[in-house]
């Protein structure tokens, strides 16, 4: 009998809670189930009235099937005792129809209802729908559409200073204990942070391109031999370093802990779209009777391989190679000898401004937040400029193949050289306005060949 | 027919764009750009992906603006009639090539920083400006218009 039943303490409260009343609780009870399921079915939102519903039709031994569903179930082989069965059990007829044309056998759907008739009831835990999230957020599309800006509301947009977890748990999320730890070694938003890696990403994303399609590969036209090898070597170049900056990044991946979500997909951008241009400007050297030319010497690729730490990196990669980077993307596009180049450094040419971007505002945050840095990165600037210099005089290939591409010919190598001067300088002029907005004042400190370059 | 520069001929251009799906294809573009031709000032703002607002400003506004694209009124009118002619600027009049040859600079900022979006959105401002060749303009140098004025 329904009111003999006992209900739990804290199955009544729920069902207070809830609006169920305790002459349902007890009569389901009575009907066979128990109290964690009731629980379940609560914090599922299944109503009063809905378990009223769902009892009447069990007592009654469910609804009549209709003629439609007898002849469905004999088409599937179901017996009729079986669809009864269903139909006293709750099941709606539309559902069992479904599963007949989905090919459900008879024998599969007994031993569902086995399951689900008190035979082995599945004991559900349902603790993980009670963990104390930041519930009810509801983030709202802005005119560039749901970005992660959109979502860091409330708790999950609050970017603590250190983060204190070794796993990969989301922030926001709620930690269990005895996870193993994932490795990570950074969990000091001052180490990685840039106020503008989340609208970098977002713009990543939108602004992506596909070079096997978008670049009109057909309006290359065999180039004189000078400027094809001169193309090439400077592809050959662009390819090494590219790759390099996305293995280097793809290794600081890892280090960066789940607390700083929004540099870790930015940064995954960035590999990508290291990867977008080896890609690209290999098979720009592949596609003109040309080829690969020779490897660069490597000095500053190894001073950002050998940073220890990230600001080093980004300071060596992010800001000072890749001011070089970007003034040679907009030299070449300047002189690109056909569509498909303009298109090419054009389309490099924004994507390396974003690198940029994220470097500069990452080293503004590191000395907003801890100034006492200053004279360490200035330090890794100093290697940096150094090791690049270092590549300047041990790489006449590189040097010489940007003069003939500039100047149109190995005869006009001179006017080229003098484009590729042109080039330096603008380099170093942005390299020092972007620092001096970082708040690194570089002037008096640039290397003294660097700075007869400038002032070339 | 809109004149340049007016805040109707860059409305214009701002009406082509919205309403081209190619512009929208080139992704985001977030940014506050300055045109200035002569003794005139005009701001586009640019947010999502579309063009947002033209307005005539003043010196004082460069300031807060990302960048600003400055060459004498002779130079705008070579350029904007290379793209008419061509249906889109040829290698010697885009705006990279234009940055690269103007000694005092072309595209200019107060700001090192802000400077580079000049770069990161550097084909969708060339969109918008190839996207002149589709109407017709008719070219009045600014202390032309102030002196009939």
């Amino acid at each position: 009998m329904a009111d003999t039943m006992t209900i739990p303490e804290a199955l009544r409260a729920k069902a207070q809670e809830k609006g169920w009343p305790d002459d349902l609780v007890q009569q389901a009870l009575a009907a066979g189930a128990t109290p964690e399921q009731l629980a379940g079915y609560m914090d599922q939102g299944v109503t009063a009235d809905q378990a009223r519903q769902f009892l009447a039709a069990r007592a009654a031994g469910g609804a009549e099937p209709s003629a439609e569903l007898l002849a469905a179930a004999q088409a599937a082989g179901w017996p009729e005792d079986l669809v009864r069965q269903a139909l006293s059990m709750g099941a709606a007829e539309a559902d069992l129809m479904n599963y007949m044309s989905m090919g459900v056998t008879a024998e599969q759907a007994r031993q569902f209802m086995a399951q689900g008739a008190g035979g082995a009831q599945p004991q559900l835990d349902l603790s993980w729908m009670h963990v104390p999230t930041e519930w009810n957020t509801r983030a709202r599309p802005t005119k560039h559409g749901l970005t992660l800006e959109a979502i860091n509301i409330g708790k999950y947009g609050e970017v603590p200073d250190t983060w204190p977890y070794q796993t990969e748990m989301p922030r926001g999320a709620v930690p269990i204990p005895g996870v193993e730890g994932m490795g990570y070694s950074i969990f000091e938003k001052q180490e990685v942070w840039s106020d503008a890696c989340a609208r970098l990403y977002e713009e990543a994303i939108q602004r992506r391109w596909r070079p096997a399609t978008d670049v009109p590969w057909t309006s290359i036209e065999p180039l004189p031999d000078d400027l094809e090898r001169a193309i090439c070597q400077i592809c050959t170049h662009i390819s090494e370093k590219e790759q390099m900056e996305a293995d280097v990044l793809g290794r600081w991946e890892p280090e960066i802990s789940y607390g700083y979500h929004e540099v870790k997909l930015y940064l995954a951008t960035t590999i990508f779209e290291n990867a977008r241009a080896v890609e690209v400007f290999r098979k720009r050297a592949l596609s003109n009777g040309g080829g690969l030319g020779i490897q660069s010497p490597g000095w500053g690729f190894r001073s950002v391989v050998d940073a220890r730490n990230f600001t080093e990196m980004v300071a060596v990669q992010m800001v000072l190679q890749d001011s070089l980077t970007l003034a040679q993307y907009a030299w070449c596009y300047r002189y690109a000898k056909n569509p498909a180049e303009e298109f090419i450094f054009g389309h490099a040419l924004q994507d390396k401004a974003r690198h940029l971007a994220y470097g500069v505002t990452h080293l503004k945050y590191v000395m907003n937040h801890r100034p006492d840095r200053r004279e360490e990165v200035q330090r890794y600037l100093d290697k940096g400029e150094t090791m690049l210099l270092q590549d300047d005089r041990k790489d006449p290939a590189t040097r010489e193949a940007f003069a003939i591409y500039f100047g149109g010919s190995k005869e006009n190598i001179r006017e080229g050289l003098h484009v590729y001067r042109r080039m330096r300088k603008m380099f170093l002029e942005q390299y020092l306005a972007r620092l001096q907005w970082a708040t690194i004042d570089r002037t008096a400190r640039l290397m003294p060949d660097l700075k007869a370059q400038l002032e070339a | 027919m809109p004149v340049f520069p007016s805040v109707e001929w860059f409305e214009a251009i701002k009406n082509i764009v919205n309403n081209d799906p190619a512009f929208r294809q080139l992704g985001t573009i977030d940014a506050t750009v300055g045109v200035k031709v002569g003794g005139k000032i005009y701001e586009l703002t640019f947010e999502a992906f579309e063009c947002t607002g033209v307005r005539e400003a003043s010196e004082n506004d460069l300031r807060d603006m990302d960048f600003w694209l400055e060459q004498p009124y002779d130079s705008w009118k070579d350029m904007l009639e290379n793209i008419k002619k061509n249906g889109k600027a040829d290698l010697s009049h885009t705006l990279n090539t234009i940055d690269l040859s103007t000694p005092e600079g072309f595209a200019k900022s107060h700001d090192g920083y802000r400077r580079d979006a000049f770069y990161r959105f550097n084909q969708s401002l060339q969109d918008f400006f190839n996207a002149s060749s589709k109407i017709e303009t008719q070219f009045a140098a600014p202390e032309a218009v102030a002196a009939s004025a």
